[in-house]
């Protein structure tokens, strides 16, 4: 254990815990995760990991801060429209806490890359948009064995689960994507800025539980919340042994109101 | 007889045959690096940053070398090394960059001249250090120069000084100011009178190092004839109580710290008052001539300005009449192999008492006549590689070697000292002015560069943008130096190392200027009234570090050839021994049973090395060293299992392995495992004496679980809540389970809280205790 006098000062409110303490931040310290996707929820969970010191951070994303991503996107400011993602959630993540070390990849995670990006990472956490790309993370780590956690939001409503080795995965819920345009997409049925927040930092709480080791996870179990209720339920989930044999992976069709016109 | 500092033990010749053995082993892969590691640094020889290439250190004690001697060295290193012979800050030679294949051509070649590099690392006594000009300074109490010697002669032929829990550096100085830092060593003797008779005042504990600590007073007198019985008692007292367990806190200011004056004291005295009175242990001291020993030859008449420039600058007189001793200062404590044969051709005709190394990488002569200065100032300016026509100031900067060759390097402090001097150089700083001022600089923050004694120090650091890192140094000042009065520089900020040039520049433009109009008493004064707060000005001004995209430069280090990186950074080299050796095996027990269980492997195969590792793993805390299997099982038959240390009804399982009977092994694999397991359970009961609480019954076991108990000590006062319980956690986190922990913490908030946060974790308060307006609390680990 070697923490800096301004890393014991940064850290103190963790490592006064007794579940986190001095073992568990460093082991924060020394762990990676991989956020896929730095919109609604990859942002909030970014800040929080990047503020709770997880070593090293790796932000996927191939797209560029829009006008319209900033209504909840919180780690993405006006001024930086127009500039990748990436490099603004990296600029962000400097200025929170400059320990962490962040591998910005700009592109898509797609089937021929994605076991090779996420094989250096502990942990998962899927902040993506559409359902291709929910099934790729899914099958993914699945076949890597790498834990994750599967996030969606849409409108007033969330959904979270995680996975780790042995217990169900996305793909024993939901068995595949759901046929092009049959569910709307954000920009189609729009979402409320708050519960990206909600959802995202419920991401980022999961992964530290699974790096210190403490604490029940959401495996197999779904939780579902619908905000202008402000209901949370939890349902459970059973691992299906066929749905967890995933053996290549798979660039499913996107919505094609999702696909950029330019 | 030659002239020599001291004198090799009779078993030197022996443990080197068998080094070259090790080395030949090693070479054929047949030794593990570890425990090669262990054997070599014994022997002064360490691994470079480099793959495969050597470093080996050479004794001399006080100092010395003969002119012989360093030709000698010079010529070794020519042949096998780098063509220089580095001197460091211990007052002691290198040859840098021997490959593995030279490394006993070099070890036997010194045997020529009566030098070694045994001990020159490893848990030792270490190079005995005295002051540089110890023997002819005209105020000195007397020369301590032929206690250094004869002490080293007896320590090493001693065979109790080649395992101690850590090593042992021992220094003497001359007089009261202390140029030997005696209270920055493990153990001081500095020169004292007391009506009419000589004597030492002795202080011990002292170190610096990442955890500095500044030595305290043992004795505040003995009898010069005492010298060897101090340095035997600490020794055997260090041997008996010192901790072997964590190689980060055995040195003996730990201990110490850990018993407090009065038990330390007690403890010493009890090993002192048993041999204090055995005048047969007196060392036999011989004097070192110190006077006019030059042949007749012609002089030579010098006539210059740059000549009168260097008198003043590097002339000193002698108490011998008629006699001067001159600086050499060195690029990087490097002397090139030619220089060291001109010098030495002019040396030879001096005498043979002529030279010394001192403590800032430079050369000290000696017992040179007036008259023949013309003629060394003649050798001197044909020399390739010196630092002759510079100002005293930059030949006394201090850098250790740095990230180039030291494994544990951060920063490259040579580059930086070139820098440094390469910005002064072109400056208008009048440096003549400073010539005593003390710069200095580790790459790292063990301390080889001395930064501690600094008056104003560097030691490396990591600086990050955007997570790219790039080199960069504490700052510290205002160390005092003196018997009785050492205090240690102070850190006073950080800067990015391609400031530090430019920083240094504005530090010393004020300071020269305040000095020349005697605004202030001291340096000292200068700091507290206004230096610190130039200091802490100027490290804000340097602060912002261009992002790499904009400014690479910034990212590379002085002298480097590429980005800073810690990829390479190793672990210390000279703590190597006892626990890595221990390791080799614990690890080997664990992944056989890991390749056991997974069914991966011959089952008969993995479980016989399950067997071995188990047996073997120990002998060395017995001092048991092993050359074949047979002998390790018959070695932990002989003292783990007839004496009871594990179960008797082992002691067939044992012998299966002696006569290697590897068929029948997986019948008794519970038992083999069970086996692994009770030798692992033995060592996690060891104690710092390598003590194995069950080894002497049970009324024994009592007594030596109570002394098992070691107290760490933290002072939380003035933290408030909750960082004071941050802090107490971060201790207990390094602790072992039942240790104990003593923290002092401020009345009011802190004993309220504290206490109860900690034992909600489950760990037991053992007591609370008022003392003055502050509590001392007492805290067992879960």
């Amino acid at each position: 254990m070697n923490f800096t006098e301004d890393q014991v000062e940064r850290y103190s409110r963790h490592i006064i815990l007794q579940d986190v303490g001095v073992e568990g931040q460093q082991k924060i310290c020394d762990a990676k995760v991989l956020i896929v996707g730095t919109g609604g929820l990859g942002a909030p969970a970014a800040l929080y990991l990047a503020a709770a010191g997880v070593g090293t951070l790796g932000i996927i994303d191939g797209d560029v801060v829009d006008m319209t991503n900033l209504q909840r996107q919180v780690i993405h400011h006006t001024p930086d429209v127009g500039k990748p993602k990436v490099l603004s959630a990296k600029e962000k993540i400097a200025e929170i806490n400059p320990d962490v070390k962040v591998n910005a990849i700009q592109d898509l995670l797609m089937a021929h890359n994605a076991l090779d990006i996420i094989k250096d990472y502990d942990f998962i956490i899927d902040g993506t948009d559409n359902f291709p790309a929910k099934f790729l993370v899914n099958d993914a780590c699945v076949m890597a064995e790498k834990p994750f956690s599967h996030g969606g939001i849409l409108r007033f409503d969330g959904q979270t689960m995680t996975y780790v080795p042995g217990t169900a995965s996305y793909r024993c819920v939901f068995k595949e994507p759901p046929p092009p345009n049959a569910v709307p997409t954000c920009s189609q049925a729009g979402v409320f800025g708050a519960i990206a927040g909600m959802l995202g930092t419920i991401q980022a709480a999961e992964a530290l539980k699974y790096i210190i080791g403490k604490g029940d996870l959401l495996t197999n179990r779904l939780l579902i919340f619908d905000a202008l209720k402000m209901n949370f339920r939890t349902v459970n989930v059973k691992p299906n042994p066929e749905r967890l044999k995933i053996d290549k992976l798979v660039d499913f069709d996107q919505a094609v109101c999702d696909i950029k016109k330019d | 007889m030659p002239l020599t500092f001291y004198k090799n033990s009779d078993t030197l010749i022996a443990e080197q045959d068998q080094f070259e053995k090790d080395i030949a082993e090693f070479v054929n892969g047949d030794m593990d690096p570890v425990k090669f590691k262990a054997f070599r640094v014994a022997h002064g020889v360490y691994e470079q940053r480099q793959l495969d290439t050597y470093m080996i250190r050479i004794r001399c004690a006080a100092g010395g070398i003969t002119p012989r001697q360093l030709r000698k060295v010079a010529e070794l290193a020519a042949k096998y090394g780098s063509n220089e012979v580095h001197f460091t800050t211990r007052q002691e030679v290198q040859v840098h960059d021997v490959v593995i294949e030279n490394v006993m051509n070099v070890i036997r070649g010194l045997n020529e001249v009566e030098l070694s590099s045994r001990g020159g690392g490893g848990n030792t006594i270490r190079n005995i250090l005295t002051s540089p000009d110890s023997g002819i300074a005209p105020n000195e109490t007397f020369d301590v120069d032929p206690y250094a010697v004869a002490l080293t002669t007896r320590m090493i032929s001693e065979d109790d000084s080649w395992n101690l829990p850590r090593k042992f550096k021992i220094a003497m100085s001359n007089s009261k100011e202390d140029t030997a830092y005696t209270q920055a060593t493990c153990l001081g003797f500095v020169a004292v009178e007391k009506d009419g008779q000589q004597g030492f005042e002795v202080y011990c504990a002292g170190g610096m190092g990442a955890k500095p600590m500044v030595g305290h007073q043992l004795l505040d007198f003995v009898p010069e004839s005492k010298v060897y019985h101090v340095t035997k008692a600490l020794k055997i007292m260090f041997d008996k109580h010192g901790n072997r367990r964590s190689k980060f806190s055995s040195r003996i200011k730990f201990l110490w710290k850990k018993l407090d004056r009065e038990e330390f004291v007690s403890l010493f005295r009890e090993e002192y008052d048993k041999i204090k009175d055995d005048e047969s242990l007196n060392l036999s001291l011989e004097t070192i001539p110190n006077g006019y020993q030059a042949a007749d030859i012609p002089v030579e008449v010098v006539d210059s300005s740059d000549y009168d420039l260097w008198k003043t600058r590097y002339v000193f007189p002698q108490k011998q009449e008629g006699l001067v001793s001159i600086k050499i200062p060195l690029q990087l404590g490097d002397l090139l192999r030619e220089d060291a044969d001109s010098l030495c051709d002019f040396l030879e005709k001096m005498g043979e008492n002529t030279i010394r190394c001192d403590r800032a990488q430079n050369m000290r002569l000696r017992n040179i006549p007036e008259k023949y200065l013309g003629n060394l100032y003649n050798v001197l300016s044909r020399l390739g590689m010196t630092l002759i026509d510079y100002a005293p100031f930059i030949g006394n900067m201090i850098n250790c070697t740095g990230a180039q060759t030291c494994k544990l390097g951060i920063c490259l402090p040579r580059g930086l000292s070139d820098a440094i001097r390469d910005r002064l150089e072109v400056s208008d700083l009048d440096l003549d002015s400073i010539t005593d001022f003390r710069l200095n600089m580790s790459g790292c923050p063990n301390t080889c560069g001395m930064h501690h004694i600094a008056n104003l120090g560097f030691f490396g650091k990591v600086g990050r943008v955007d997570g790219d890192m790039y080199p960069a140094y504490n700052v510290l000042a205002g160390a005092t130096t003196g018997a009785g009065t050492t205090t240690y520089a102070v850190r006073q900020g950080d800067i990015p190392a391609h400031f530090i040039p430019d920083f240094t520049y504005d530090f010393l433009k004020v300071w020269i200027e305040r000095k020349k109009d005697e605004t202030y008493e001291s340096y000292n004064h200068f700091l507290d009234e206004e230096g610190n707060v130039l200091i802490k000005e100027l490290c804000a001004k340097y602060k912002v570090v261009p992002a790499f995209s904009e400014d690479p430069k910034f990212y590379t280090d002085f002298g480097a050839k590429a980005r800073l990186s810690l990829d390479e950074i190793g672990t210390a080299e000279c703590s190597a021994g006892l626990f890595d050796m221990i390791d080799v095996d614990k690890k080997s027990i664990k992944t056989n049973i890991k390749a056991l269980n997974a069914g991966e492997g011959d089952e008969q195969d993995v479980l016989y090395n399950i067997l071995f590792a188990a047996s073997r793993m120990l002998l060395i805390t017995r001092g048991l060293d092993v050359k074949d299997d047979v002998q390790a099982f018959k070695l932990f038959q002989k003292h783990f299992v007839t004496t009871n240390l594990v179960d008797s009804s082992y002691e067939d399982l044992v012998r299966l392995g002696e006569d290697q009977n590897k068929t029948v092994l997986p019948t008794h694999k519970d038992r083999i495992l069970k086996l692994a397991e009770d030798v692992n359970a033995l060592y996690s009961n060891m104690d710092d004496s390598l003590r194995f609480k069950t080894e002497s019954g049970d009324v024994i076991e009592e007594t030596a679980a109570s002394e098992v108990i070691k107290v760490q000590e933290h002072d939380f006062r003035g933290v408030g809540c909750p960082m004071n319980f941050v802090k107490t956690k971060l201790v207990l986190a390094t602790m072992q389970s039942s240790e104990h922990l003593k923290i002092l913490l401020d009345d009011g908030e802190p004993i309220q809280n504290v206490p109860n946060s900690v034992q909600l974790e489950g760990h037991k308060v053992l007591s609370k205790t008022k003392v003055d307006a502050y509590w001392e609390v007492l805290i067992q680990k879960a």
